[in-house]
């Protein structure tokens, strides 16, 4: 007797299924099956029929082989972290994967070079305006442009703006944009290996690599300084779990690129499935600066952990067209498995406003106007802070 | 010359062996230089680069492999007959392809409405899974169940009512979560949290003050003493003292909470005997059930619940509630209220048959 007399079953709907007896094998006994009279007889066992295969390759039904079977398999896991992870406890995890300790507030080079009056554009905030101005209203034969739109031509206009100061600062020319590029890291961290890969936003990299920010006392004095756990939730919440992997560090350049040194990465916010709360994104930028920082010292200096003579510093700007976040990252050391010794150190200056409101229509709200049409409560110092960005190591 | 079908036949190569093809109703021949239509050359091509993909949609019937087929059929018409009456005259067994296996009733109508893919899901994820409704219909497509239908676009939340389901490759006898997220539910009465610990999320029912930020324990230890637990944490009951308010029972072992899930509801652990714990549900009747088994300490979240106003007739719609059907019927002897007994205690204890014994 067929355990299931019913061909379908499994995800057709259907009744209730009926609790199957089990299969029952009795060797030298065949069961008398169906399958020659093609059609179904009660008290004949179901037949079954070896899987049916195409004979040709269709794209269309394609299935890879089983992750065992790939050439890439490992035992051991690796937890990817790529441009749509979301982590849970966004800063605080990002910082205990990359061993690192939390600065709040740009570190005092960067704000010097933002309050010195000489280093700003002519008619700053004239200019930044119609920048503005730009993106929100006039970039479009539409109403009024969608975020996708104004949020990567608001970033354009505002780095236009920057290289302007060329003229001042001739270091600046030895910049090069690179979208789309692919960066690979891998790392041990506890017992764990983990990874950052793929692509992610613009960089802008350099001909000569940046200062380091934190003096040699003050690098020696971060190994007292404890990580923060966030117990009951594990590190590796919410990143890719994946067996077949590649360890490999690459910068995403080939060798002899005249612009090597990873400068700033500059983020946009993603489209809506994949858009990450603030405190997420402030992660992605942290983990992004810290794998081009980690892919360019093992360039430099060799995969062998060790602590850096000459710490690595990658600066990271993101925004979603009105707030921006500014991080600073400096790679003190790449031995990371252990929590102990010295760590690396991230700046961070968060959810700062470049202007309120950019209404195409006037906000009303019972006959009142709340906000009015235009460009409203335009902050200057966010520009400031992105110029310096921008500015450091060329001035 | 042979004829075979190209559908059935494996060792068809399309590169060396092709001879004359007919697609649609035009001919071609590589040594007779037929003319025929422009687009006929096309499919000819895309069958060359297919293989031996099946050519349904292109009409393509039948193909001379190997020799030469010097025939020139003179009507479009009666082409694919004539080829076929050749082919027949010289292998008329070999036209006929072997019998495909039967391989089951195949339903050429898909029953799309009615499919429930959604359920079939076996991995746990905390996302959102869309929902189709039934409007009481079962799997026929009858009515089942009356008052159904309409009402808000509903998704399902994967609920883990395990809550002694240990992450992998973990098999701690204890372990605490975190509460992330406290929310309403569509698909229940009560309010569901979603709670992180280790690498891994999920959703469980929410009791009465559950908040954000709360740490809550699970643990399957039965120690000597009973334990002071906290509203939210899960122990086995045998754990527990007596007189707790409790919730999400299970009755089986390792089952899954099945009793007292509803909105501001709880449960009184009223003794334990013998290995075997007693417990009254909210509708007074008690139950008998294995100290093992796991309950979540305190009162299921949402308990205004039974306190709402509907207040029309259109929200009971919103929640897909359909009217019932207002025939005025005289009360008799069913109405009013009655004097019965509580129903004896239901016990969910699998002891030995006595029959067994021997």
């Amino acid at each position: 007797m067929s355990p299931r007399q019913s061909g379908f079953v499994e995800h057709s709907k259907g009744p209730p299924q009926r609790k199957s007896t089990p299969d029952v094998h009795i060797p030298g006994l065949e069961p008398i099956t169906y399958a020659d009279r093609m059609h179904y007889v009660p008290g004949l066992a179901k037949p079954v029929f070896p899987p049916w295969e195409r004979g040709w390759h269709d794209p269309y039904h394609y299935t890879g082989p089983k992750n065992q079977e790939m050439p890439l398999y490992k035992e051991k896991p690796c937890y990817v972290f790529h441009r749509r992870t979301s982590v849970l406890e966004g800063v605080r995890q990002a910082l205990w994967l990359t061993k690192s300790k939390r600065i709040n507030g740009l570190p005092s080079q960067i704000v010097s070079l933002a309050e010195d009056p000489a280093n700003q554009v002519d008619n700053q905030d004239e200019r930044v305006e119609q920048a503005i101005k730009h993106a929100r209203f006039w970039d479009t034969t539409e109403d009024r442009p969608s975020k996708e739109t104004f949020c990567p031509v608001l970033l354009n206009d505002l780095l236009h703006l920057c290289r302007t100061v060329q003229v001042k600062h001739p270091a600046l020319g030895k910049r090069m944009l690179a979208e789309d590029y692919t960066l690979a890291a891998y790392w041990n961290r506890g017992e764990d290996l983990f990874q950052v890969r793929g692509k992610n936003g613009t960089l802008m990299s350099s001909v000569s690599p940046l200062p380091a920010i934190a003096g040699k006392e003050e690098v020696a004095s971060t190994a007292d300084y404890v990580l923060e756990t966030f117990y009951p939730i594990a590190p590796t919440i919410d990143l890719q779990l994946t067996h077949v992997y590649q360890e490999k560090t690459h910068t995403g350049f080939k060798e002899g690129y005249p612009y090597p040194h990873a400068h700033t990465v500059f983020h946009l916010e993603a489209k809506r499935p994949f858009r990450l709360f603030p405190e997420q994104l402030r992660a992605k930028m942290i983990m992004f600066a810290f794998a081009n920082a980690l892919a360019r010292a093992q360039a430099c200096y060799g995969t062998q952990p060790q602590v850096l003579e000459q710490p690595v510093v990658v600066q990271s700007v993101a925004t979603n067209g009105r707030v921006f976040q500014f991080i600073v990252l400096q790679l003190n050391t790449t031995e990371l498995e252990m929590d102990t010794g010295v760590k690396n150190m991230v700046w961070l200056e968060q959810d700062l406003p470049l202007y309120d409101y950019a209404k195409v229509r006037p906000l009303i709200k019972k006959k009142v106007v709340e906000v009015p049409a235009g460009l409203a409560g335009y902050q200057p110092d966010t520009f400031k802070k992105f110029l310096a960005l921008y500015l450091h190591g060329a001035v | 010359m042979r004829v075979s079908h190209a559908e059935t036949d494996t060792s068809f190569r399309p590169d060396k062996d092709i001879d004359v093809i007919i697609v649609g109703q035009s001919v071609h021949h590589e040594d007779l230089s037929v003319t025929y239509r422009e687009h006929t050359r096309v499919k000819l091509s895309y069958l060359h680069s297919l293989g031996t993909r099946r050519q349904e949609n292109h009409g393509l019937c039948s193909v001379a492999l190997g020799g030469s087929l010097a025939a020139r059929f003179p009507t479009p018409a009666g082409r694919q007959v004539a080829l076929w009456s050749v082919a027949s005259r010289h292998h008329p067994t070999l036209l006929s392809a072997t019998p495909m296996q039967w391989r089951g009733f195949l339903m050429g109508v898909p029953l799309a409405q009615n499919n429930r893919y959604w359920k079939q899901r076996t991995k746990y994820t905390i996302r959102p899974i869309g929902m189709r409704k039934t409007g009481g219909r079962d799997y026929t497509g009858r009515i089942r169940t009356h008052g159904i239908g309409g009402g808000h676009k509903q998704r399902y939340r994967m609920i883990d009512f395990q809550r002694l389901n240990f992450e992998k490759e973990t098999d701690k006898p204890s372990f605490q979560e975190k509460v992330m997220e406290v929310r309403y539910d569509p698909c229940r009465s009560a309010d569901i949290a979603l709670v992180a610990g280790g690498s891994r999320k999920r959703w469980i029912i929410a009791t009465e003050n559950m908040e954000v930020g709360d740490i809550i324990t699970t643990s399957s230890t039965i120690g000597r003493m009973a334990v002071s637990a906290n509203e939210g944490d899960s122990y086995a009951l045998g754990a527990l003292p007596v007189g707790t308010l409790i919730n999400n029972l299970e009755v089986y072992p390792g089952k899954g909470s099945q009793y007292i899930r509803a909105a501001g509801t709880c449960g009184v652990l009223l003794r334990k005997v013998n290995g075997t714990a007693i417990v009254q549900l909210p509708s007074k009747q008690q139950v008998q059930v294995l100290e093992t088994c796991m309950v979540t300490v305190g009162r299921v979240s949402n308990i205004n619940h039974n306190k709402r106003i509907i207040g029309k007739a259109g929200r009971n719609r919103w929640l897909g509630k359909r009217p019932s059907s207002g025939l005025w019927q005289r009360k008799g002897g069913w109405a009013g209220r009655k004097i019965k007994p509580l129903p004896a205690m239901k016990s969910y204890i699998n002891l030995a048959p006595v029959g067994s014994a021997s």
